[in-house]
């Protein structure tokens, strides 16, 4: 059922809050949710998935099961969006533990048009650096994956990331320190890696 | 390290990494980490290559509009495609509706035909 009034009201102006409650008689008002949060969804699934397809797929779930969730959906201490955002959480950990490993993710065009030098060995270095940044954000486990994606990709505030991750602000600060650490490491640990195989490389 | 000391090292790295989101120079920053406390710049240049690295990703505009018009028209292309079910539970569910078949004819014959023997046999018991 439509809501009459709706028609009438600019959806780009009311919040998320507002949205929601009309969005549960009316389409269009969750179409405006799904504009504003679409690319947030995308980006979170792309990095945790590491391609396009699964990516599309998830992103797709995610809304669906929104919808058709979102009549029920009452806002206690949990905003629309951490709501939306443990919907993509819960997708993607069951989506990792079907596929039953762990995608690297593939450094593709997205990130190397970001890439601002335009020396072509700076551009491989960068390249490389990058790929074992990756590399490494993949080997860590879900929760610190998930606390990254939020920090760097949505640009989110301790408090927000707190909301999805069900966690205190002072958590979130120390999950986001060790998950630094727990970088490093891995960082170095591939670094000696691909250090010995040229070694070996050389020898052979 | 202290309790104290940790929570001061928290609370740098979300500084250092809220000031690189807005935009300042990071040699500066380096700088400023290394003079305040040593462990702290070997964390600036990861917290800048993940600042650097992970850019947002859009959808393709025609995967958006297409998942726009599925949801809010309740048109199948996207919905249908993504409620597949994969292949080997297509074969699983076949091989059980089958087998489900077999058991029921099986069962058909070999049900009417010992009860056809019991009502023989108790034909041919004499009382």
């Amino acid at each position: 059922m439509k809501n009459p009034f709706s028609r009438r009201i600019d959806l780009k102006e009311l919040d998320d809050s507002e949205l929601v409650a009309l969005a549960k008689e009316d389409k269009a008002a969750f179409g405006e949710l799904y504009e504003r949060y679409l690319q947030k969804i995308y980006s979170y699934v792309y990095y945790r998935t590491g391609n396009v397809h699964d990516a599309e797929d998830l992103t797709a779930k995610v809304f669906i099961r929104a919808l058709s969730h979102i009549s029920n959906y009452v806002e206690k201490g949990v905003p629309f969006q951490a709501w939306l955002y443990r919907i993509a959480h819960n997708l993607v950990a069951n989506w990792h533990r079907d596929q039953g490993r762990r995608k690297i993710i593939a450094l593709d065009d997205y990130v190397v048009h970001s890439l601002k030098s335009e020396a072509p060995d700076r551009l491989s270095e960068e390249r490389e650096e990058r790929n074992q940044l990756l590399e490494a954000f993949h080997r860590l486990p879900e929760e610190r994956q998930q606390l990254i994606l939020l920090k760097f990709v949505e640009r989110m505030s301790n408090a927000e990331i707190g909301a999805i991750m069900g966690r205190t602000e002072g958590a979130i600060k120390s999950l986001y320190h060790r998950t630094l650490l727990a970088l490093r490491e891995e960082m170095e640990s591939i670094h000696t890696g691909d250090r010995s195989k040229r070694l070996r490389g050389h020898e052979g | 390290m202290s309790a104290s000391e940790d929570i001061q090292l928290q609370n740098s790295l979300d500084s250092i990494t809220a000031r690189l989101q807005g935009g300042e120079a990071v040699e500066p920053l380096l700088t400023e980490a290394e003079e305040s406390q040593g462990d702290l710049g070997e964390f600036v240049d990861i917290i800048q290559s993940l600042h650097t690295s992970l850019a947002p990703i859009s959808p393709s505009q025609d995967y958006a509009d297409r998942l726009r018009a599925d949801l809010l028209n309740g048109r199948p292309g996207v919905v249908k495609r993504v409620r597949q079910i994969p292949p080997r539970v297509h074969v699983a569910a076949i091989l059980a509706v089958c087998a489900g078949c077999v058991l029921f004819v099986l069962r058909r014959i070999f049900g009417s035909a010992t009860a056809q023997d019991i009502q023989e046999e108790a034909v041919a018991t004499p009382l």
